[in-house]
C-alpha cells in the first residue's frame, strides 16, 4: 500500500513539475535597471499556429542584435521578453497582463494573428503601452485604440489586388471559396475575396466552410466537386489547406488553390506534397529576386539561423527597426511619447517592403509578393504594385 | 454525389468506430471512461509513423510495434494512474485520466514538437472508379480492418477463458476475486488491449490523413466517445455501429444541411438519440444504485 501512495505522490509531483515547466518559459528579470528597453514578444512557440511565432521571434532578436552592436537605442539596449500564448486567448490575456505590469515593457510585437492581437489590443490600450502586431491582417485590429499599430499587408490590400491577378492574369473566374469558421482571419479574408471577386466581374460558384483543427474535409469536397470550380480560393492557415488539398486530389479535384498568407509556411508543402503544387499564396515578403537592404537581411538570418527568411521572420525584424527608429525619433522610450512619432512613420524602408502608416495608423506596404509552390518549393510568381492612395 | 457523400461518412464513421472500440472495451469492465485514450491514439499514430520514417520499416511490421508498444502505454497508465484509485470514487479516475491525457498531450508536444507532421504514404495509391466516385484504397482497408477487430474483439470477450473473466469482472470485481479470477491481470489485460485498438486506429487515420500531431486525440477522442455512448457504451458492435452512424450523420448534414454545423448537427443527433435511448442504440438498460 504504502509504496502506491509513494507512486501517487511521484506522479503528482511529476505532473506539477511538468505543469511549471510548461507556464513560466523564461525566468524573468524583476526590477529593470533602467538601461534596457524591454520589449514584450507575443505570440505562440507551440501549437498550431507556432511557426508564426517562431519566426516573428527569430526575425526580432536578428533585429535587437544588429541595433544592440551598433550602440543600441537612445544608448540603451534593446531586451526581447518573451513568452508562449500557444495561440490560446485566455494565455495572451494572462501573458499581456505579466509583460505590462511585472516585466513594465514599453513595447508589445505581437500576436502574428490577427484573432490574438484583438485579445491583446484593450489590455495594451487600457495601459497605455504599445502594441505593433507583425501579422495581423485582419479587419478591425487598429481601431481599438491609437496605442493598436502594425507592420503588415493588410488583407485588404492585398487580396483585390491578388483576385485581380488571379482574374485577369490567369483567367479563371468561376470560384469556390472555402472559409475556416473560427478563424478571424479567414471569416475576414473571404468577406474580402468575394467582395473583390464579383466586382471583377468573377463568379463565387460555391461558398463551404471548415473549421481549425479538423482533418476529415471529405464532404465539402465532394460538394465543391460538383459546382465544377476553376480555382479554390482558401482563407484559412496552411495546415488545413494542405489536409483539404490533398482530400480535393483524393477525390479527383484538380483545381489551384489561391490563399492568402495564412498558408505560407513550408509546412504548407511538407504536409500537403504534391496536391499543393500550383498553389498561389500571397504575402509581404519573398526572399527572390531582393532589394540591395533586404539582401543584406537575408544573408543575416542564414547566418545566424542557417535557413531562408520567410515574411514573418522579416516583419518581426523589421516591427522592431520601426520602433526603434520612432523612439529615436521622439528621443524617448515612453510609450505615451514615442506613439506620436511612430504614427506618423512614412515610407520606412524595411526588409518586407516600404511600409507607411495612415492617418488611421493602418499601414500600406507595397509591393504585394505573389508566391506559387514550384517543384515543392514556394518561388516568386509576381510583384504587384500597391498605390500610395488606397 | 449521395454515394460519395455516404462513402465520405462511413470512412469517417469507421474512424470514430476503430476508436470508440477501446473506449467502449475500457468502460465495458471497469466503468471507467479512460480519457487517455485520445492520446494513446496519438502515441500510436507517433510511434507507427517514426518506424515508418526512422527505421524504415514498412506499414505491417510499423502497425504491429505500435499496437505493441501503445498496450505496454496503456497497462503502463493503469498501474500508475488508476490502480491506486480502484477503491475511490469514480469521479476519482476520471479526473485521474483527464489529467494523464493533459500530460501526455503536454509531453507529445515537449518530446516531438507542436507542428502538424506528415505521415508518408507507405501504401501503394490506389483508387476504384465506380462511374464519377473514387474510392481510395486506404477507406475500404479503415474499413475492414476496423469490421476484423470488432469481430475479433466481440469473439474473445464472448469465447474464450480470458473473455469470460472479464465479463465477470465487468459484472461485479469482488465476487470474480472470490472464484479466483486474477482481477488485477484481466484489468491490466483489458488495458492493453484496448490500448493496443487505439494505436490500430492512430496509425490508419494518420495514414489516412497524411498528418500526426500531438494534439491530434482530442477531438477525435471525444467523437469515438460519442460514438461508443451513441451505440450503447460498454457494448462492442454498439461502437461500430455508434461510429458509422455518427461519421454519416456528420458528413450527410455538412452536405446537405450546411457545413458550418456539421458538428453542432452531429451532437444534436446524439442528444436526440440519447433522449429517447439513454442506454445508447445498443445498450442495455441496466438499473444502478447510486
Amino acid at each position: 500500500m504504502k509504496g502506491k501512495k509513494l507512486g501517487g505522490i511521484f506522479l503528482i509531483a511529476v505532473l506539477l513539475i511538468g505543469l511549471i515547466s510548461g507556464c513560466s518559459s523564461q525566468p524573468s528579470e524583476n526590477g529593470s535597471t533602467g538601461d534596457t528597453i524591454k520589449i514584450g514578444f507575443l505570440g505562440a512557440k507551440t501549437g498550431n499556429v507556432a511557426t508564426y511565432g517562431i519566426n516573428t521571434l527569430k526575425g526580432m532578436k536578428l533585429a535587437a542584435e544588429e541595433i544592440n552592436n551598433a550602440g543600441g537605442v537612445l544608448g540603451k539596449k534593446i531586451e526581447i521578453i518573451e513568452a508562449d500564448n500557444r495561440g490560446d486567448r485566455t494565455e495572451i490575456a494572462n501573458i499581456m497582463q505579466k509583460f505590462i505590469t511585472k516585466d513594465k515593457v514599453v513595447a508589445v510585437i505581437g500576436d502574428p494573428t490577427t484573432g490574438g492581437t484583438k485579445v491583446a489590443a484593450p489590455i495594451a490600450q487600457s495601459n497605455q503601452v504599445v502594441l505593433l502586431s507583425a501579422g495581423a491582417a485582419g479587419e478591425g485590429v487598429v481601431e481599438i485604440g491609437d496605442y493598436i499599430f502594425r507592420n503588415t499587408l493588410l488583407d485588404s490590400v492585398a487580396a483585390p489586388i491578388t483576385a485581380k491577378y488571379v482574374i485577369e492574369e490567369l483567367k479563371w473566374d468561376k470560384a469556390a471559396l472555402v472559409t475556416s469558421l473560427n478563424n478571424d482571419f479567414s471569416v475576414g479574408l473571404s468577406k474580402i475575396f468575394a467582395k473583390a471577386i464579383k466586382e471583377l466581374g468573377g463568379e463565387i460558384v460555391i461558398e463551404e466552410s471548415i473549421q481549425d483543427g479538423d482533418t476529415d474535409f471529405s464532404a465539402q469536397v465532394t460538394k465543391i466537386k460538383e459546382a465544377n470550380p476553376e480555382v479554390i480560393i482558401f482563407t484559412g492557415y496552411y495546415t488545413e489547406a494542405a489536409l483539404f488539398l490533398q482530400e480535393a486530389r483524393r477525390q479527383g479535384l484538380e483545381a489551384k488553390m489561391v490563399a492568402g498568407d495564412g498558408c505560407l509556411s513550408p509546412d504548407l508543402i511538407k504536409l500537403g506534397g504534391d496536391a499543393v503544387e500550383g498553389s498561389f499564396v500571397y504575402c509581404g515578403f519573398s526572399p527572390d529576386q531582393p532589394t540591395a537592404e533586404t539582401q543584406k537581411f537575408i544573408e543575416a538570418v542564414k547566418g545566424k539561423y542557417n535557413e531562408e527568411p520567410d515574411m514573418f521572420v522579416a516583419q518581426g525584424y523589421d516591427a522592431v527597426k520601426i520602433l526603434a527608429a520612432a523612439m529615436e525619433k521622439a528621443n524617448s522610450i515612453d510609450p505615451k511619447v514615442f506613439r506620436d512619432a511612430l504614427a506618423q512613420t512614412k515610407n520606412f524602408p524595411g526588409v518586407s517592403g516600404v511600409t507607411t502608416f495612415r492617418e488611421n495608423r493602418e499601414p500600406i506596404k507595397s509591393p504585394v509578393y505573389l508566391l506559387t509552390v514550384k517543384d515543392g518549393k514556394f518561388t516568386l510568381q509576381a510583384k504587384l504594385p500597391v498605390k500610395l492612395e488606397q | 454525389m449521395f454515394f460519395q457523400q455516404l462513402i465520405n461518412g462511413i470512412t469517417l464513421g469507421s474512424t470514430y468506430a476503430l476508436i470508440a472500440l477501446g473506449y467502449t472495451m475500457v468502460y465495458g469492465v471497469l466503468k471507467l471512461i479512460n480519457f487517455a485514450h485520445g492520446e494513446i491514439y496519438m502515441f500510436g499514430a507517433f510511434v507507427g509513423m517514426i518506424m515508418v520514417t526512422t527505421f524504415r520499416l514498412s506499414i505491417i511490421p510499423a502497425f504491429i510495434i505500435s499496437m505493441l508498444l501503445s498496450s505496454l502505454l496503456g497497462m503502463g497508465i493503469e498501474m500508475i494512474a488508476y490502480r491506486p484509485l480502484r477503491k475511490s470514487t469514480r469521479i476519482t479516475a476520471l479526473i485521474s485520466a483527464i489529467g494523464v491525457s493533459i500530460f501526455l498531450q503536454n509531453l507529445g508536444i515537449l518530446i516531438m514538437g507542436p507542428a502538424t507532421r506528415p505521415f508518408p504514404r507507405s501504401i501503394r495509391s490506389y483508387y476504384v472508379n465506380l462511374g464519377a466516385i473514387k474510392i481510395d484504397i486506404l477507406q475500404i482497408i479503415i474499413l475492414i480492418v476496423s469490421i476484423i477487430l470488432m469481430v475479433a474483439l466481440h469473439l474473445l470477450v464472448k469465447n474464450t477463458k480470458v473473455g469470460k473473466a472479464m465479463r465477470a469482472t465487468a459484472l461485479d470485481k469482488d465476487a470474480a476475486y472470490l472464484m479466483g479470477i486474477n482481477v488485477n491481470r484481466i484489468i491490466t489485460i483489458t488495458f492493453a488491449i484496448g490500448s493496443a485498438l487505439g494505436a490500430a486506429a492512430g496509425v490508419l487515420i494518420g495514414l489516412y490523413f497524411n498528418s500526426v500531431s500531438p494534439l491530434m486525440g482530442s477531438m477525435p477522442g471525444l467523437k469515438g466517445f460519442v460514438a461508443a455512448v451513441l451505440g450503447g457504451i460498454g457494448n462492442i458492435p454498439g461502437a461500430m455501429l455508434g461510429g458509422v452512424i455518427l461519421g454519416v450523420i456528420e458528413t450527410l448534414g455538412a452536405a446537405y444541411i450546411s457545413s458550418a454545423y456539421r458538428d453542432a448537427i452531429a451532437f444534436a443527433v446524439l442528444i436526440i438519440i440519447l433522449l429517447v435511448k439513454p442506454s445508447g442504440i445498443m445498450g442495455v438498460n441496466v438499473r444502478e444504485k447510486v
